[in-house]
């Protein structure tokens, strides 16, 4: 039995703990998000929220790949031609002054291939990890994620990255009625505002842990085999 | 590991992650009166392999193994009915509208039931499905991941439309397949024969195709 000082458990259920059937999942850290010029600083909102997570990921990253842990990395964007981006979806990106595919600092905003698009840096996937390039907020909603997760036999999950009440809580939820185990690291998410952070994370811990178990980075390192 | 004599090749399972997939053997498609003689098919080809899967039903409830039975069918309001399938070829009845045995495709109708001969036991699972794989619009991969399975034998009819297409979809998926060729059937004896052709061919590339003897002779060794 091997697990994590969780709450509202210790995750996972099962103490079933391995290398092999367990994944890193980091959503979302692309400079569009988190990045100077990218699409939430065009919307205007404060920056320092969502870059927040960026060290504790980068120790949880680097703690996981040592000990050769699946890595996946997500990427929200959309095809240059838009085709698979819903009108409402533009409509709404265009009313608070940041349309999706239209130009920006960092290129066509959340466009596939653009500067602001692409992963941050500091945390850039390596040769033989795992992205997933979605349209939507959720990771599994029109991506091949579940087939990869299912071939490589990986049943838990740890979640990580921005923003914490949109991407990261869609894609737990998913992940979680389809029977994957989760954990999502409080301090290795980021959202454009606080109480929504707080909020989602509180959500996760109810009914025994309605989605999954909440833990934090330094927890996670310290119970990893 | 055990193996079951195949083409093109032994088929190899785990004994726990086994399981019998029946695909809509229905009244509607089977006996006369139903949807599949409305549109002018000779049932009776269907019908006479009832026996043969009836044994292999048999088998895995002898060997204490998982068997799923499908069924194509819609609901009354018709609300998942594509206006596509409904329509095409202006046929003489229409999914929906009332036939011999209830209204035809339509779920709790009569016709839309598994024949007797092969009634689901309890315990036995029953997926509806609205269109010919088993995949779309289901929950059929949540029940195969649930009870663990990953090798499927096949069974029902029509081989080349409803059971080539879930066999395909479970390839795809990374299901082991394997066809019983005398437990299906199809209205058209080329296009049963060319679909057992199309699965085995390339080194098996959909999957495999063994008869029923052949599965129960490992099952019950």
């Amino acid at each position: 039995m091997k697990t994590i000082n969780s709450h509202p458990y210790q995750w996972p259920y099962n103490g079933d703990l391995r290398p092999e059937n367990t994944a890193l999942i980091i959503i979302d850290m692309q400079t569009d998000f988190c990045g100077k010029g990218g699409y939430v600083d065009a919307m205007g909102y404060d920056l320092t929220l969502t870059r927040a997570p960026i060290a504790p990921i980068k120790e949880v990253l680097s703690a996981m790949r040592e000990k050769g842990y699946h890595i996946l990395h997500t990427r929200e964007g959309h095809r240059p031609d838009l085709s698979d981006l819903p009108a409402n979806k533009r409509w709404r990106s265009q009313q608070i002054g940041a349309g999706i595919g239209d130009p920006g600092p960092c290129g066509k905003i959340l466009v596939r291939g653009e500067p602001g698009w692409d992963i941050i840096e500091e945390l850039y996937p390596k040769d033989g990890e795992t992205i997933i390039d979605k349209p939507g907020k959720g990771s599994f909603y029109a991506t091949d994620l579940e087939m990869v997760l299912r071939m490589r036999g990986i049943e838990n999950l740890v979640v990580c990255g921005i923003t914490t009440d949109v991407c990261v809580s869609t894609t737990m939820r998913e992940a979680n009625d389809r029977g994957f185990e989760c954990v999502v690291l409080e301090d290795c998410c980021g959202a454009t505002d606080k109480g929504n952070h707080d909020a989602s994370m509180k959500m996760v811990t109810m009914q025994g842990g309605v989605f999954g178990a909440v833990a934090d980075s330094k927890t996670l390192i310290a119970g990893l085999v | 590991m055990q193996t079951i004599p195949a083409d093109p090749f032994a088929f190899p399972f785990e004994r726990g992650r086994l399981g019998l997939i029946i695909i809509d053997m229905q009244r509607d498609f089977v006996e006369p009166g139903g949807f599949g003689a409305s549109l002018g098919n000779d049932v009776s080809r269907l019908g006479a392999i009832v026996p043969t899967v009836a044994r292999l039903l048999a088998g895995f409830r002898r060997a204490g193994l998982p068997v799923i039975h499908t069924r194509e069918c819609h609901r009354p309001d018709l609300s998942d009915l594509p206006d596509a399938k409904r329509d095409r070829g202006t046929p003489n009845l229409r999914i929906g509208e009332p036939g011999p045995m209830g209204r035809l495709l339509v779920a709790g109708e009569a016709g839309a039931e598994i024949v007797p001969e092969l009634a689901p036991m309890p315990g036995e699972t029953v997926l509806d499905k609205p269109g010919k794989g088993a995949f779309c619009r289901t929950n059929f991969e949540a029940l195969l991941q649930e009870r663990g399975l990953r090798h499927l034998i096949f069974a029902g009819v029509t081989t080349e439309v409803c059971v080539q297409t879930t066999m395909r979809e479970a390839n795809d998926r990374g299901y082991d397949c394997l066809l019983a060729t005398d437990a299906t059937e199809s209205y058209f004896q080329s296009f049963k024969a060319a679909t057992i052709e199309m699965i085995t061919a390339q080194g098996g590339i959909v999957g495999w195709a063994a008869s029923t003897d052949k599965i129960l002779e490992v099952l019950s060794a």
